[in-house]
C-alpha cells in the first residue's frame, strides 16, 4: 500500500505547474526563491515524518476520526468545514486555471465557462465514487501519464537550448533570504502526504511506511526542474514575461519525428488528465470532511452505492467553482492563489502539529 | 436507469460545445510564412506579407502553390486583422514556421514584431526567425522550382533534415526572445537574400544590440562565427602552408570559452578544437610530417578569429554570451555594471587546435 502514498505525493508535486508555483518562484528569483528551494525539502521532510508517524498510530482512521476521539464536537465540525473549504479551493484553482488554458491554447473561440462546466461535471462525478475507487483512479492516471512527463522532462533537460549560464546566474542568488511567499510556494511540492488525512482509512493495521527518505529527494528534484528549466530556456530576464510559463517552455521544444511536432499539445493533454484527477481527489476529501460533520455519519471506504449526500455536496462544490470563474479573472486568480498558498502552508503546519501532539499524548496515557 | 440518465445528461452538456467556433480544415488558410517589413510610410509603418498555402492533392517537386497577401498597416495585429477581409478562409498561424523580418525594419526595431509573435498563442515558439534582404516580401515571393509543398524549401534550409550549410544560423522565436531580454547575450539572425533567380542565398548573419542591427558579417566571417558559437555544421576552411593553398574539411568541432578576471585587462580565452580531413592538398603531404601543418593552420585560424572577436567587440555587442558567463562566474550586485565597463577593453586569446585525421583517399 506504500505505493498509493507515493501516487498521491507525485500527483500533487506534478500539479504545482498548474498552481502558479513556477510563476511565483520565478518572479521572486532575485529575492529568495533559490534559498527557499533548499529550505522547502527540509520543512517538507519534517512534516512528512511527523504526519506519517502520527497517522500510523491510528490505523484505519482518518484525520477527522482521530479528532473526534480527542476533541469536542464543535471544534471538530468547525475545523472540518475549514479543511473542506481549503480542499475545495485547492482543486478549484487548478481546474479554473486549466479551463482558461484550454481557451488560450486549444481554441480561443471557446467559452471557458462551458469548458469549465464539462470539466467540473466529470471531476465531480468521479469524486462521488468511493474512497477506494478514487485511489485506483489516481494509480491508473499516474501510471499512464508519468512516462510522458518523464519523456518531456528528459527532452528538456537534454536540450541544447538549455543555457547553463543563465541557470548559474540565478543560482548565485542563493544567499538571499527566502520570503514567506516563496517558501509556501516551494513547500507545495511536498504536500502530497496530507492526502493521508483521509486515505489513512484504507491502510490496514500494522502498516509500516517504507522508504520515506525518497519523498524529500524526489520533491527536491521536481522543484529544481520546475524552477530552473524555464530559466534555462528563456533566460534570466525573459522568463518573467510569460503567464503560462511551462506551457510556453514546452512549446519551445519540438519533436521533429513525433506524431505531433509541438510538445505543448502533449504537455496539455497530460495535464488535462492530472488536473481532472487532482480535482476529483481534492473534492472527494472535502466531501468526506463535510459528511463527517453530520451526526450518525459512518466512514465508509468502499460503499457499493454512492449516497445522495455525495451528489448534493459535490453539486455545491461544482457550482461554487463555476461562480469563482465568472467572478474572477486571470490576474485576480493569480493573486488569490498566492495568498492561498501561504494560508495553506500554515494550515498544514498547524494540522500536522495538532495530530502529532494528539498521537503523542495518547502514547503517554497508555 | 439512473446511470443511463446520467450518461444522457453528460451528452446533453457536450452538445452545448458544438458552437465553439471549430472550423473545418478546408475552411482554413494555413499561413506558411510571415514577413514583416518597414513600409516607409509613417502612418502605416508595417508591411505584412503572408504566404498562404494552397493545398494540393499531389506532393511532387514544383507542385507547391502559394497565394500571397500584402498590406500596410499601423500595427502588425491590425494588419493581420485587415487581411482577413482579403481572403475567404480563416487565417491559421499554427503551421507558420518561418518568420521573416525585413532588413529595413530590423535596422529600426524588432521588439514590436517579437512581442506580437509571442503574444499570439497559435504562433509556435519553435518557429524559425530570419532577416529578409532587401525585404521580407521579396524573399517570400521566391518560389524554388524544386519545392514539394508550400513553404518547405526555406524550412529545409534551416532545419537539420535538408541541407547542412555552415553559413546558416538557425534561430527560433523563443531563442530570439531570450536573447532580446537577456543581459549579456545579444540576438543574432541569419539573412536570407534572393539571388535574382528562383532560389535563396543564406550566407550572412546580422548581429543585433537589444533592438536593431549593429553589424552584418561577411560570408567568411559568418562561417567562422558559427564555428565559434558552437553552431557547428560540417564546414570547410582555406589555409596556406608554405605558399601552397589547401582546403580542409572539418569533421568535428568543439568550442568553449573562459573568462579570466585576474588579468588586467579582462582576458577572454576561447578554445576551439577541430578534427579535419584534407580536401585539396599539395602532393606528398601524406609522407611529410603533419605537425608543422597543423601548427600553421591553427595559427592562421587564431589570427582570423581574434580579428573577428575584436571587430564584434568594437561594435559593443556580445552575441557569444560572454557577459552572461561573467555574471554567472562573478556574481554580485554590481556584476552587470562591472562587465559593461570591462568588456570594451577586454583582450581576447584564441587557442585553436587543428588535428589532421587524414589526407582523404589519396596520398
Amino acid at each position: 500500500m506504500n505505493r498509493y502514498f507515493f501516487y498521491n505525493f507525485m500527483l500533487v508535486s506534478l500539479m504545482n505547474l498548474m498552481l502558479f508555483v513556477p510563476h511565483i518562484l520565478v518572479s521572486n528569483r532575485y529575492s529568495g526563491a533559490v534559498a527557499s528551494l533548499l529550505v522547502a525539502p527540509v520543512i517538507g521532510a519534517i512534516l512528512i515524518y511527523m504526519f506519517t508517524n502520527a497517522m500510523s498510530r491510528y490505523p484505519g482512521l482518518g484525520f477527522q476520526d482521530i479528532l473526534k476521539l480527542h476533541c469536542p464536537r464543535w471544534l471538530v465540525s468547525l475545523s472540518s468545514i475549514f479543511f473542506a473549504v481549503m480542499w475545495w479551493f485547492s482543486s478549484t484553482i487548478v481546474v479554473v486555471a486549466y479551463a482558461v488554458l484550454i481557451n488560450r491554447f486549444f481554441n480561443p473561440d471557446t467559452n471557458s465557462t462551458i469548458i469549465l462546466i464539462v470539466l467540473v461535471v466529470a471531476a465531480a462525478y468521479a469524486a462521488s465514487r468511493s474512497t477506494l475507487t478514487i485511489n485506483f483512479i489516481i494509480e491508473i492516471t499516474i501510471i499512464v501519464n508519468a512516462p510522458i512527463i518523464l519523456f518531456i522532462l528528459f527532452k528538456m533537460v537534454r536540450s541544447p537550448q538549455l543555457n547553463l549560464d543563465s541557470i548559474r546566474v540565478v543560482a548565485n542568488y542563493v544567499t538571499k533570504m527566502p520570503t514567506i511567499i516563496t517558501i509556501s510556494a516551494a513547500t507545495l511540492i511536498f504536500t502530497g502526504y496530507i492526502y493521508l488525512a483521509l486515505y489513512n482509512r484504507l491502510l490496514p493495521p500494522n502498516f509500516r511506511f517504507k522508504h520515506l527518505y525518497i519523498y524529500p529527494v524526489l520533491g527536491f528534484i521536481i522543484l529544481v526542474i520546475t524552477f530552473f528549466v524555464p530559466i534555462g530556456f528563456h533566460g534570466t530576464e525573459g522568463v518573467d514575461r510569460y503567464i503560462y510559463l511551462w506551457a510556453v517552455t514546452s512549446d519551445s521544444l519540438s519533436m521533429q519525428y513525433g506524431f505531433i511536432e509541438r510538445v505543448v499539445f502533449l504537455f496539455l493533454i497530460v495535464f488535462l488528465n492530472l488536473t481532472l484527477v487532482y480535482t476529483m481527489s481534492g473534492w472527494h476529501l472535502g466531501m468526506e470532511y463535510i459528511k463527517g460533520c453530520f451526526k450518525g455519519s459512518k466512514p465508509e471506504i468502499d460503499s457499493p452505492k454512492a449516497p445522495l449526500s455525495n451528489y448534493i455536496i459535490l453539486g455545491t462544490f461544482a457550482t461554487a467553482t463555476v461562480l469563482y470563474l465568472i467572478f474572477t479573472n486571470e490576474k485576480l486568480n493569480y493573486l488569490i492563489t498566492s495568498y492561498w498558498l501561504v494560508l495553506r502552508m500554515f494550515t498544514e503546519i498547524v494540522s500536522v502539529l495538532w495530530i502529532f501532539i494528539l498521537s503523542r499524548r495518547r502514547l503517554r496515557s497508555e | 436507469m439512473k446511470r443511463f440518465a446520467a450518461v444522457i445528461t453528460l451528452f446533453l452538456v457536450l452538445l452545448s460545445l458544438s458552437g465553439c467556433g471549430f472550423k473545418d480544415i478546408d475552411k482554413r488558410f494555413f499561413v506558411v510564412g510571415t514577413g514583416i517589413d518597414w513600409s516607409g510610410n509613417k502612418s502605416k509603418p508595417y508591411r505584412i506579407t503572408l504566404q498562404l498555402a494552397i493545398p494540393s492533392p499531389k506532393i511532387e517537386p514544383g507542385a507547391s502553390k502559394i497565394q500571397y497577401e500584402t498590406i500596410d498597416a499601423p500595427s502588425i495585429a491590425e494588419g493581420v486583422r485587415m487581411l482577413k477581409a482579403y481572403v475567404d478562409k480563416e487565417l491559421d498561424f499554427g503551421h507558420c514556421k518561418m518568420m521573416i523580418i525585413g532588413e529595413e525594419l530590423a535596422k529600426r526595431d524588432i521588439n514590436q514584431s517579437i512581442d506580437w509573435m509571442l503574444r499570439r498563442r497559435d504562433i509556435q515558439s519553435v518557429a524559425t526567425m530570419a532577416i529578409g534582404r532587401p525585404t521580407a516580401e521579396n524573399v517570400l515571393h521566391v518560389q524554388p522550382a524544386s519545392e514539394r509543398y508550400p513553404g518547405n524549401a526555406l524550412l529545409l534550409s534551416f532545419g537539420a533534415d535538408g541541407t547542412e550549410s555552415s553559413y546558416n544560423y538557425a534561430e527560433t522565436l523563443s531563442g530570439l526572445s531570450r536573447r532580446v531580454t537577456e543581459k549579456g547575450m545579444d540576438p543574432v539572425l541569419a539573412i536570407i537574400t534572393n539571388d535574382g533567380k528562383e532560389s535563396y542565398v543564406i550566407n550572412q548573419v546580422a548581429l543585433f544590440d537589444k533592438s536593431k542591427i549593429k553589424m552584418i558579417l561577411s560570408p567568411t566571417e559568418t562561417q567562422m562565427f558559427n564555428q565559434m558559437s558552437d553552431h557547428f555544421t560540417k564546414a570547410s576552411m582555406h589555409g596556406m602552408f608554405k605558399g601552397t593553398p589547401m582546403v580542409i574539411a572539418i569533421n568535428q568541432l568543439n568550442s568553449s570559452f573562459q573568462i579570466h578576471k585576474n588579468n588586467d585587462p579582462l582576458l577572454i580565452n576561447m578554445r576551439i578544437k577541430m578534427d579535419v580531413v584534407f580536401e585539396e592538398a599539395p602532393n606528398g603531404l601524406f609522407e611529410s610530417p603533419w605537425g608543422p601543418v597543423e601548427d600553421a593552420l591553427s595559427l592562421e585560424y587564431e589570427k582570423a578569429t581574434v580579428t573577428l572577436l575584436k571587430k564584434i567587440q568594437k561594435h559593443g555587442i556580445d552575441p557569444f554570451g560572454f557577459g552572461l558567463r561573467y555574471r554567472a562566474m562573478y556574481p554580485g550586485p554590481n556584476s552587470w555594471d562591472n562587465w559593461n565597463q570591462l568588456y570594451p577593453n577586454a583582450k581576447f586569446s584564441v587557442d585553436a587546435r587543428v588535428k589532421i585525421e587524414g589526407t582523404g583517399l589519396i596520398r
